[in-house]
């Protein structure tokens, strides 16, 4: 085995060695000066390394003690490997720190390189043949088939032991992105803990992509079939905060609930009722549309001696939208002539609704559901509570019931609250935690869009997208 | 049986002994003495009270009428009102014996001169205040028996009661101890402290966790109660948890000026517990007996135990969900009452 040989298969064996905070120092004694590099692991797992000439021979005036016990004593950190390499081709200066440096560290290996050969050299083939310590995945989105919701995941690319060279091909789609492009991300993973390792762009048209990935060596990963990739001026944190909840496709069976408060002032149940008339409206409605509506009015509970109250009215329950919105006049007409519903003013029966709404779907979803519930008050507990809202009188948890409806397949929550969100009673972000809009400012084209009922404008999608089976 | 009392709307009929109630604003005074009447009838026995004067049966009536049957509050005091009423216990008709014919027992009458003062004239400066302030200073002074009403919600929201408390003691010990009258140098009065709003979830909460909560073996509602030996214990409690921080100087601000022997502790709601007609006895999980009403309902009062009031109600009236269920509103009185007659009071003399 040739000294280089050696060298080659001990740097190989220290790079493998690297872990966590520990280092790896290599002294070159070349005919330049004493060149020193200093390697470790980044965060990816990569190993990472830089050298620097500490001392450059024709700068040296004094005896060859001093400057290279001042050369190994700043080079070297505490606790690193050492390795110490003579690469020069002789020369006094060369030998004496040679010598001395066997004399300090008469345990650490000492190498004498073939003229012409570099430490450089040789840890950048150590590196780029190293096995891969982690696995690499391409970040990626999948869309849920029933909700429409997005959700961040990763298409595996190089497992670990995978090599440079290595390839694979695989699709995704990318859908119109920004003008700065689709971003290819590829995270390392060690046991479940994932870190960024590239964030590239490029600018692909939208459509299915055959994509091919080779690992050109650990810390890098091409795509060889893509368009060239433009740097990424965008943090992270922009990119994941630029995906869309949903990415809307209208396609596919759907049910869309509206569920109204009727208590309030008549102006406030009006306007509700009025808003609710939009959003039927910009719903695809046709004799062929998949999408079921359905309308529920609820109003207050009555604390009153001898006063009944109107239980929770089904107006309409998956049906055409033509018939949803007969139902909605009737009910409008109905408000208009009886009146809105009388009875406690700091809440109301949104606790019957939602027990109504959980005991009518069928059980195993089948459907995308969207429940838009449109009001202002909070529902009443179910026990005395410090809130001083009297407890539903049928006792109905509120909290148990929205529990219940999470666990429906496919069901989204959105809501329309006379407040806006930082007024509103907090159980509104729960209702609309997929889609919480202000009764007076509400887009109700751009809240159909974020409940994936209805196609968006424009809704660029920065990350390639995988199919879920 | 002895004829009962017919004041003569026109003559006040002027009683031996006054009680004065004395309490922040929104403490609740008002409701408690319109409280009283429902909870001297709901307990069926031989107290009654009746007005001495035109006014105070005017005002009897009116409230009584207004939580009772329109389960509204009465509005909160606008201006110092002088209520003169009788609290008489009715005598029971004679038992006839095979032996001899008893004796009727006597019926007593306890004179009630209940002021009922807006609670900001409690807190009016020294200088500079009117002559209702004079007047409130001039009755405590006349009275013998104080009811003191601490309103724990109030007070771990807005911690005044120490505020309200302390300029009306010190002036009123100025004007009655300055001259050694009552020999100990201490105050007169029997003093009934009262902790209301016992039907608010906090306070029964509270009572709950100190494990002071005693069930009343003779009554048919199982209302929970709280013993008049532990109420000291629930209002050092409630105390402790004052907005402004004071509040446990309240109680060693009376104990300063009145004897601890003249002070009694009850822990008291106006409107009580709801009961729900179709259980007929106290649920633990809806026991709350008011009702927020809806932005121009007629009649309604400001919350009287929460100035802020649940959220998102609005316009802030209240209304009493069902009947009203005094508890320990007639207590204090009757035992102020009994106190001021039973000759130990008299005129308040020192040891007397």
């Amino acid at each position: 085995m040739t000294g280089s040989s050696r060298l080659r298969e001990t740097l190989a064996e220290a790079v493998a060695e690297l872990a966590g905070p520990r280092r790896l120092t290599v002294i070159e004694v070349a005919g330049e000066g004493v060149v020193a590099f200093d390697l470790h692991r980044d965060e990816a797992g990569t190993p990472r390394g830089r050298g620097r000439t500490v001392v450059h021979w024709a700068d040296q005036k004094s005896g060859a003690s001093s400057w290279a016990r001042q050369a190994v004593t700043d080079a070297v950190p505490d606790g690193s490997t050492l390795i110490v390499v003579d690469s020069s081709p002789g020369g006094r200066q060369a030998r004496e720190a040679m010598e001395w440096m066997r004399d300090v560290h008469p345990q650490v290996p000492a190498f004498v390189l073939a003229s012409g050969l570099r430490v450089k050299t040789l840890l950048r083939e150590v590196v780029a043949d190293e096995p891969l310590r982690r696995s690499y995945e391409l970040v990626v989105l999948k869309r849920h088939p029933v909700t429409a919701r997005l959700e961040f995941t990763c298409r595996p690319l190089f497992t670990v032991e995978a090599r440079r060279g290595d390839s694979l091909t695989f699709t995704v789609r990318c859908e119109p992105s920004d003008d700065r492009g689709t971003v290819f991300a590829v995270a390392a993973w060690q046991d479940r803990y994932p870190a960024l390792l590239s964030v590239q762009t490029a600018k692909v048209p939208p459509g299915p992509y055959e994509v091919t990935a080779e690992l050109e060596r650990p810390g890098r990963v091409r795509f060889p079939s893509l368009p060239e990739f433009t740097g990424n001026d965008r943090t992270w944190a922009e990119l994941v905060a630029s995906v869309p909840s949903r990415l809307a496709s209208p396609a596919g069976p759907a049910h869309l609930i509206c569920a109204v408060e009727i208590s309030g002032t008549g102006a406030q149940v009006r306007e509700r009722l009025r808003r609710i008339g939009q959003v039927i409206a910009v719903m695809p409605g046709g004799p062929e549309s998949p999408l079921r509506m359905s309308l529920i009015a609820y109003g207050a509970h009555s604390y009153q001696r001898g006063t009944a109250e109107e239980p929770v009215d089904v107006a309409a329950w998956h049906t055409s939208r033509v018939n949803t919105q007969y139902a909605l006049e009737r009910l409008e007409g109905r408000i208009g002539e009886r009146g809105v519903s009388q009875g406690y003013a700091g809440a109301a029966m949104l606790e019957d609704m939602l027990a109504e709404v959980a005991g009518r779907l069928p059980a195993g979803g089948g459907e995308r559901t969207v429940l838009l519930t449109v009001g202002e008050c909070p529902p009443h507990p179910p026990r005395a509570h410090r809130s001083e809202i009297l407890p539903c009188p049928r006792r109905i948890d509120w909290k148990q019931q929205v529990r219940r409806l999470e666990q429906h397949p496919g069901l989204t929550f959105g809501a329309i609250c006379d407040q806006p969100s930082e007024r509103a009673d907090p159980v509104w972000s729960r209702l609309g935690r997929s889609g919480l809009a202000h009764l007076d400012a509400v887009d109700v084209r751009k809240l159909g869009a974020g409940l994936g009922l209805t196609a968006s404008e424009a809704q660029p999608l920065p990350f390639p997208l995988i199919e879920v089976p | 049986m002895t004829p009962a009392v017919q004041p003569d709307p026109g003559q006040s009929e002027r009683s031996d002994h006054s009680i004065a109630i004395w309490g922040a604003p929104g403490s609740g005074k008002t409701t408690f003495l319109a409280a009283l009447n429902i909870a001297l009838i709901l307990k069926k026995g031989p107290w009654r009270v009746i007005g001495a004067d035109g006014p105070s049966t005017d005002f009897l009536i009116e409230m009584t009428t207004a939580l009772s049957q329109y389960q509204r509050f009465p509005p909160a005091t606008g201006a110092l009102g002088h209520y003169r009423w009788f609290l008489s216990r009715r005598s029971e008709p004679p038992r006839r014996s095979w032996r001899r014919r008893r004796k009727p027992p006597r019926a007593w009458k306890i004179g009630l001169d209940v002021l009922d003062a807006p609670g900001g004239f409690f807190r009016a400066e020294r200088t500079g205040y009117g002559t209702d302030r004079e007047e409130l200073i001039d009755n405590l002074a006349a009275s013998r028996g104080i009811v003191f009403l601490f309103d724990p919600i109030r007070e771990s929201k807005d911690g005044d009661a120490f505020a309200y408390l302390h300029g009306v003691l010190a002036e009123l010990a100025g004007r009655m101890l300055a001259d050694d009258e009552f020999g100990d140098g201490m105050l007169p009065h029997y003093l009934a402290v009262c902790v209301t709003k016992f039907d608010e979830l906090r306070v029964l909460e509270t009572a709950e966790k100190l494990s002071l909560l005693t069930p009343d073996p003779d009554d048919p509602y199982r209302f929970p109660r709280v013993d008049d030996a532990d109420a000291e214990e629930l209002f050092e409690a409630l105390s402790a948890v004052s907005a402004g921080g004071n509040a446990d100087m309240v109680l060693p601000a009376l104990k300063q000026f009145f004897r601890p022997e003249r002070i009694k502790f009850f822990v008291t709601s106006s409107i009580g517990f709801y009961l729900d007609p179709l259980r007929g006895v106290f649920d633990p999980d809806d026991f709350q007996n008011l009702v927020p009403e809806a932005t121009g309902t007629a009649g309604g009062a400001q919350n009287p135990h929460d100035p802020h009031g649940p959220r998102a109600v609005s316009g802030n009236r209240f209304r009493i969900r069902g009947q009203a269920h005094p508890i320990n509103v007639m207590e204090p009185m009757l035992w102020l009452g009994q106190r001021l007659s039973s000759g130990d009071g008299d005129a308040g003399k020192a040891g007397g």
